[in-house]
């Protein structure tokens, strides 16, 4: 397990995941000629920024066997409360957006509360702080206020090109280094790794397990704000419905991207091609000239397919277990 | 763990799903492939608010007779999932697809704006219809109903079912909203008009709610014995009014018409209950939509324009940058099951 030869390493699931993502390219590019242009091409990594921030803040949660269903409610939520800040109490765009990142923290805080603290199922906890974000920014706005007519400045964030991208895209790919790194090149990022394949056995080798629970639920609160932030700026407005249902899509980019949705083992490289999978294939069925309702169908079918690509062998094992034995 | 066994079942699985889709794309080749040869059809995106409500459905059954007379492509997507993001995300696939119009109702009017604008700074002509973007954002609003079309039919046909006398009330949404102010301002215009033996006696909200349109129609029941014609002028309101009515055993002897969904009424249409229910004719908004974004994108649509040539729909008249369906139609026991939205 520590030194994996080529030939693991050509199985490996993200090895497998990338041959995916290119084939699906090349399967998009013959069928859609305007899908391989630069111009698509950048279409792709703005569409894919609002998913991939919540994938990337669902990672280190997954891996600690937990779960965040609230990142999209506080998605909205803090897309609204940048709004109001801007708007309702005038602040200039940088102290607005600092103060919806601090509102993120601390939303993510509650859960953390309740999760590492009180020591209550993630599942429930965040499945309350779900409704209780999406009704607070709902309650802000009474359902319909919406918040636009930002600054220039400000949209070209979302909608303008820097450094040869669309400018979200340096953020992202930053924000993903970033978790890369904590994930897989500090102590900090194993311990996620080593609490959610035992929590118990953490807690018993000295890991501070409580504090680095809070830590991933906390560390998603702010992604989930920057995430609000830049959907703001690529839409030009920020309404209560802001991220709906985009905690389901982040999960799966994550669970298809090969992390185990009982923690204990999964990368970060995996969730980002696990999100552009889903990506390219929502993009590129459209330039295929083929109904919506095929990307979820086909979304679904992928997922299913890596899950059970994945335990099939398990259960093989299991129904067969003297053919893994006998002598061939 | 089970690190190697795993891997070797996930990859032909993998690729069987991928031969999948690739599967699913060839059945669209010909389709796709027959664009650039000879002449280039017209191509038109068209987007509901979303995909499944049976309104958009009967909009894009008038969409496609347009096409089939107009010989243009017709690209039909929308939103399936709530995600308010989602329109945007299609027009901006569109707008990289080089469509030549795109003709949207918007679910998100600033929103959806910043996609529209993207999409005319490259060119593309764009036509909203049933819910407007921003005036900047778009060529052309093919609007459905005018608040003189809506009010001017409610009174018409409230005289009607009352013979041209007697008293009337109204059940609004709530007294502040901007859209139903001007309705009751033209239903009153033209009874002063035409109708002067016709009485308004009362003016009630029901906050949108079907239940609260109940109660405020049994009590304008009982506190009004020579009611003649109670007017629902929001949706809920109309099966709302039609309930209390039925309840108070008054059908026939006290009419309902208002401003509904056919579907909603059908009920109370086949009782009795309900007389009239007035709504525009989502079919021809459909293909009105398609006339006008296939004129843009020949170039025989320009703004200013005062009129625009809709094949069955014959000439229909321009205000401004609103391209007019017309006047409301009037569902009634005879021609409701012909509307199934």
């Amino acid at each position: 397990m520590n030194r994996p030869g080529i030939k693991t390493a050509l199985l490996r699931h993200e090895t497998v995941l990338l041959v995916v993502v290119v084939l699906e390219w090349f399967c998009f590019n013959a069928m859609g000629p305007s899908f391989g242009s630069l111009d698509n091409t950048f279409d792709l990594l703005r569409h894919s920024v609002g998913i991939g921030l919540l994938a990337l803040a669902m990672t280190p949660v997954i891996l600690t066997g937990g779960i965040d269903l609230s990142v999209g409610s506080l998605l909205g939520l803090c897309a609204v409360l940048f709004g109001k800040f801007w708007r309702d109490a005038g602040l200039p765009i940088p102290l607005a957006a600092a103060v919806t990142l601090v509102c993120g923290a601390a939303a993510g805080g509650l859960n953390a509360v309740l999760i590492a603290r009180w020591r209550l199922p993630a599942l429930i906890v965040t499945l309350g702080t779900f409704s209780l974000f999406r009704g607070l920014a709902e309650a802000l706005t009474h359902g319909v206020d919406t918040f636009t007519n930002f600054p220039a400045a400000f949209l070209f964030l979302g909608q303008e090109h820097w450094l040869g991208m669309p400018a979200q895209a340096p953020i992202f790919l930053l924000i993903a280094a970033g978790v890369w790194l904590l994930v897989h090149r500090t102590t900090l990022g194993r311990s996620f790794r080593a609490i959610g394949y035992a929590p118990e056995g953490a807690r018993y080798a000295g890991l501070p397990v409580s504090r680095r629970l809070a830590l991933v639920y906390v560390l998603a609160g702010i992604i989930a704000a920057i995430a609000a932030i830049i959907y703001t700026a690529r839409l030009g407005q920020a309404k209560a419905d802001a991220g709906t249902g985009y905690e389901l899509l982040a999960i799966t980019a994550v669970v298809l991207g090969g992390t185990s949705i009982f923690g204990g083992s999964g990368t970060v490289h995996g969730t980002l091609l696990g999100t552009a999978a889903i990506a390219i294939l929502n993009n590129g069925l459209v330039h295929a000239r083929q109904p919506r309702e095929v990307a979820g169908m086909l979304t679904g079918l992928l997922l299913i397919l890596a899950l059970a690509g994945a335990s099939l062998p398990k259960v093989l094992a299991q129904r067969w277990p003297r053919r893994q034995n006998a002598p061939h | 763990m089970h690190g190697f066994a795993m891997k070797k079942f996930l990859l032909p699985l993998m690729l069987a799903g991928l031969g999948f889709l690739a599967g699913c794309g060839k059945s669209s080749g010909p389709n796709g492939d027959s664009l650039p040869a000879g002449v280039k059809k017209i191509s038109i995106a068209l987007m509901p608010k979303s995909k499944g409500n049976a309104y958009f459905i009967s909009c894009k059954a008038g969409a496609d007779r347009a096409v089939q007379e107009l010989g243009v492509e017709l690209l039909f997507d929308g939103p399936t999932d709530p995600d308010p993001a989602r329109q945007n995300e299609i027009v901006e696939n569109w707008i990289t697809m080089g469509v030549d119009v795109i003709a949207v109702a918007c679910e998100n009017r600033e929103g959806i704006s910043t996609a529209l604008r993207r999409a005319r700074n490259k060119g593309i002509k764009v036509v909203t219809y049933d819910a407007d973007a921003r005036p900047d954002a778009r060529d052309f609003f093919v609007n459905q109903a005018t608040p003189e079309g809506i009010g001017f039919t409610l009174m018409d046909e409230a005289a009607r079912l009352c013979g041209g006398e007697g008293e009337f009330a109204i059940i609004t949404a709530s007294l502040t909203a901007a859209n139903m102010i001007e309705w009751q301002k033209y239903i009153e215009a033209r009874r002063a008009e035409k109708y002067p033996h016709m009485r308004m006696i009362a003016l009630r909200p029901c906050d949108d709610l079907k239940d609260k349109a109940q109660s405020e129609a049994t009590a304008l029941l009982s506190a009004n014995p020579d009611l003649k014609c109670i007017m629902a002028i929001c949706s809920p309101a109309v099966p709302g009014a039609a309930e209390a009515v039925k309840q108070a055993g008054k059908a026939g002897k006290v009419q309902v018409l208002g401003l509904g969904l056919p579907s909603e009424n059908r009920r109370y249409v086949h009782e009795g209950v309900t007389a009239s229910v007035i709504l525009w004719n989502t079919e021809n908004l459909g293909y009105l939509t398609i006339y006008a974004a296939h004129a843009l994108a020949r170039g025989t649509l320009k703004p200013g324009d005062a009129s625009l040539q809709a094949g069955t729909l014959g000439t229909l008249p321009i205000v401004g940058d609103n391209i007019l369906l017309g006047k409301p139609v009037v569902f009634t026991r005879d021609n409701i099951d012909q509307f199934d939205f």
